[in-house]
């Protein structure tokens, strides 16, 4: 008895791997063009300057000069404080949030899930003119404290808190729905097994919850620094004027101050704490295709 | 000395009762059975006495302490689950002493314990082993050896062999017995296979609907069921409906004297216990289907409205040509309103 290839079944193997290459061509081909080719053009155009001979040369002198002012440094510290509290406040704020909507049952479960993503569909600016509103000068919370005879509050609006409170809020649906997926492989089973050997509430949370769901935290921690790093809208019309978050510092270098290079250099140093998280998430979907 | 005592519980859900005022004494170092079909509230029940759902009545004594609201982390219950639920972020050794860790006992403590349970179960050796490394009956043996190692004083077994092959199952039966009876744990085991639970159980609780339909020893409920739904769930049972009038039970083409109050009844007839002779009688039961099992033969009847009936003999080929029978039972049950009416012989 003649026996048939696997291949002659199912199409040779050359043609299903061109086949494969042409499909993943486009988005391959728009990566390099509107990504990759963006980000060697703005390496290169930091560091090969125009000189005085007319021509362009090697130089690091952008990065010096933003490593060398305090102002260029404020920023990018006030840039990193404000990622980091908001990386902390979102898992603090959703871990809770994405726990509940995962165990719970009900109706009352399905109210605060749709409350939790409800920020996803609100625009960045009517969220920043909302939050002005409740917690600006004279918004609403002033207005109520006056009515019952109490002392103004001290208004976020305009200090590194303002945008700190928009992009917590912004951020919440995507960090809740990361982590509930994550939540969503641990078992029941599994939680009932902690239990039954004798774990509490809070052991089964730290020994097995968190241990299962630590690639589904970095994610979420991943995703949400990449926003809040180069976010605009919330810390431009939120944030204080100096120092400035690095989005609005970009926009204003360029636009403002007329100055390109520095302005693409700043795009560069943002890029390269990014990479940093991006490298992050990339490892640790290697780590679960691998799993 | 009862270990467990479950007096009139009951649980319902939403509109549903899973399970209905039921009640069982379960002595020290008993294992039995929990047998019924999907549905009937094995689990559930099981789950009650693990703490992981409460009651809606009645009352969970363990050694004569009522947990009937006390949490599953401070029962002294072990629990086995069908989906071995192991913790895949830590290795054999971790998922074992992860208890043992909780209960703050020394770490040498914790090493010595683990392997000897590691032993018991026959995975010595597999400590540093990943779970997700290990086959399906070695991943159900880890999980067992993590419920032994905390030395409960019940061992809970939700259909823990569901998800293995035939051949592993049988194997795991056997070496779950074993260690069992070396230990003297009390022991409670969902199923719904009944040769699982022929081959392992004291006694066997056989549930329907949430309720308790029959206790009794393996032999005892294959060979004196109460109801026609335990004659029918335990091995193979030919149950006939028919009338009786004047001590005579008959259906299409089979009669067998019954002395009992006339109306209709039930007849129940094991395979082995039902003597066929050849007959040239085709207006009486006919023979459909003779299948050879080498050690015997089983032989479909049909009777003349379609009822269907099977007989177990010895040789086959003695029936190859043969087209009808007459049909004698050498042991049967009678059943009325659900409740045995009559008996003759065991072995039905």
């Amino acid at each position: 008895m003649s026996l048939t290839p696997a291949n002659d079944i199912v199409g040779k193997n050359n043609g299903r791997g061109l086949t494969g290459l042409l499909l993943v061509a486009i988005p391959v081909f728009l990566v390099g063009w509107m990504i990759i080719w963006p980000i060697i053009s703005a390496i290169g155009r930091t560091i090969w300057l125009p000189n005085e001979g007319g021509g362009r040369s090697f130089s690091l002198e952008t990065y010096g000069f933003f490593f060398t002012d305090q102002y260029s440094l404020n920023n990018l510290g006030v840039t990193l404080w404000t990622t980091g509290v908001c990386a902390v406040l979102l898992v603090l704020i959703c871990l809770p949030i994405a726990l509940y909507l995962r165990f719970a049952k009900g109706r009352l479960a399905a109210y605060v899930q749709g409350l939790a993503i409800f920020p996803m569909f609100v625009p960045s600016i009517i969220l920043s003119y909302a939050i002005i509103r409740v917690l600006g000068p004279n918004g609403t919370v002033d207005l109520l404290l006056n009515a019952m005879h109490l002392p103004k509050i001290r208004s976020p609006y305009l200090t590194p808190w303002g945008p700190v409170i928009g992009l917590v809020w912004d951020n919440i649906p995507l960090t809740v729905l990361i982590l509930l997926s994550g939540l969503g492989n641990v078992s029941n089973q599994s939680i009932e097994a902690a239990r039954d050997v004798g774990a509490g509430r809070l052991a089964v949370l730290w020994h097995i919850i968190l241990p299962r769901i630590s690639n589904s935290i970095l994610v979420a921690v991943s995703f949400t620094v990449l926003g809040i790093f180069s976010a605009f809208t919330l810390p431009y019309v939120l944030g204080p004027a100096a120092p400035e978050m690095m989005g609005p510092f970009m926009q204003r270098t360029f636009r403002d101050l007329n100055d390109p290079t520095n302005a693409i250099t700043q795009a560069v140093i943002a890029f390269c704490f990014c990479i940093v998280f991006g490298l992050f998430y990339v490892r640790s979907v290697a780590k679960n295709r691998s799993a | 000395m009862s270990v467990l005592d479950i007096n009139n519980v009951t649980k319902r859900f939403s509109t549903t009762t899973a399970v209905d005022e039921f009640n069982l004494t379960v002595g020290d170092g008993e294992l039995v059975c929990l047998l019924g079909p999907s549905g009937s509230g094995k689990s559930t029940l099981l789950r009650m006495i693990g703490g992981f759902e409460t009651p809606t009545s009645g009352h969970v004594t363990i050694d004569g302490e009522d947990v009937t609201r006390v949490p599953p982390e401070k029962r002294p219950t072990g629990m086995v689950f069908q989906s071995h639920a192991l913790w895949t972020h830590m290795n054999v050794f971790k998922n074992l002493a992860f208890g043992l860790k909780l209960r703050r006992l020394p770490e040498a403590e914790i090493r010595r314990k683990v392997e000897a349970v590691l032993e018991l179960v026959g995975l010595g050796g597999f400590g540093h082993r990943a779970t997700n490394q290990l086959s399906g009956g070695q991943q159900q043996r880890v999980a067992l050896a993590r419920s032994l190692v905390l030395e409960p004083k019940i061992l809970l077994l939700d259909e823990p062999f569901a998800s293995l092959d035939q051949h592993l199952r049988e194997r795991l039966r056997e070496e779950v017995r074993d260690i069992q009876q070396r230990l003297k744990i009390t022991t409670l085991f969902v199923t719904h296979g009944q040769d699982e639970a022929l081959s392992m159980a004291d006694r066997i609780v056989v549930m329907r609907d949430g309720r308790m339909e029959q206790v009794a020893a393996p032999d005892v409920l294959y060979r004196e069921p109460q109801t026609p739904f335990v004659a029918g769930f335990i091995g193979t049972m030919n149950l006939i409906e028919g009338n009786v009038s004047g001590g005579q039970f008959s259906r299409a083409g089979f009669s067998q004297p019954l002395p009992i109050a006339d109306g209709p009844a039930v007849l129940a007839v094991r395979p082995e216990a039902l003597s066929i002779q050849p007959s040239s009688n085709v207006d009486g039961p006919r023979i459909h289907r003779v299948t050879d099992y080498g050690a015997h033969a089983i032989i479909d009847l049909e009777l003349p409205d379609g009822f269907r009936l099977k007989a177990t003999v010895r040789d086959a080929r003695a029936w190859t040509n043969v087209r009808a029978a007459t049909l004698t039972p050498q042991a049967f049950a009678a059943y009325r309103d659900n409740a045995v009416v009559y008996r003759s012989g065991t072995s039905a």
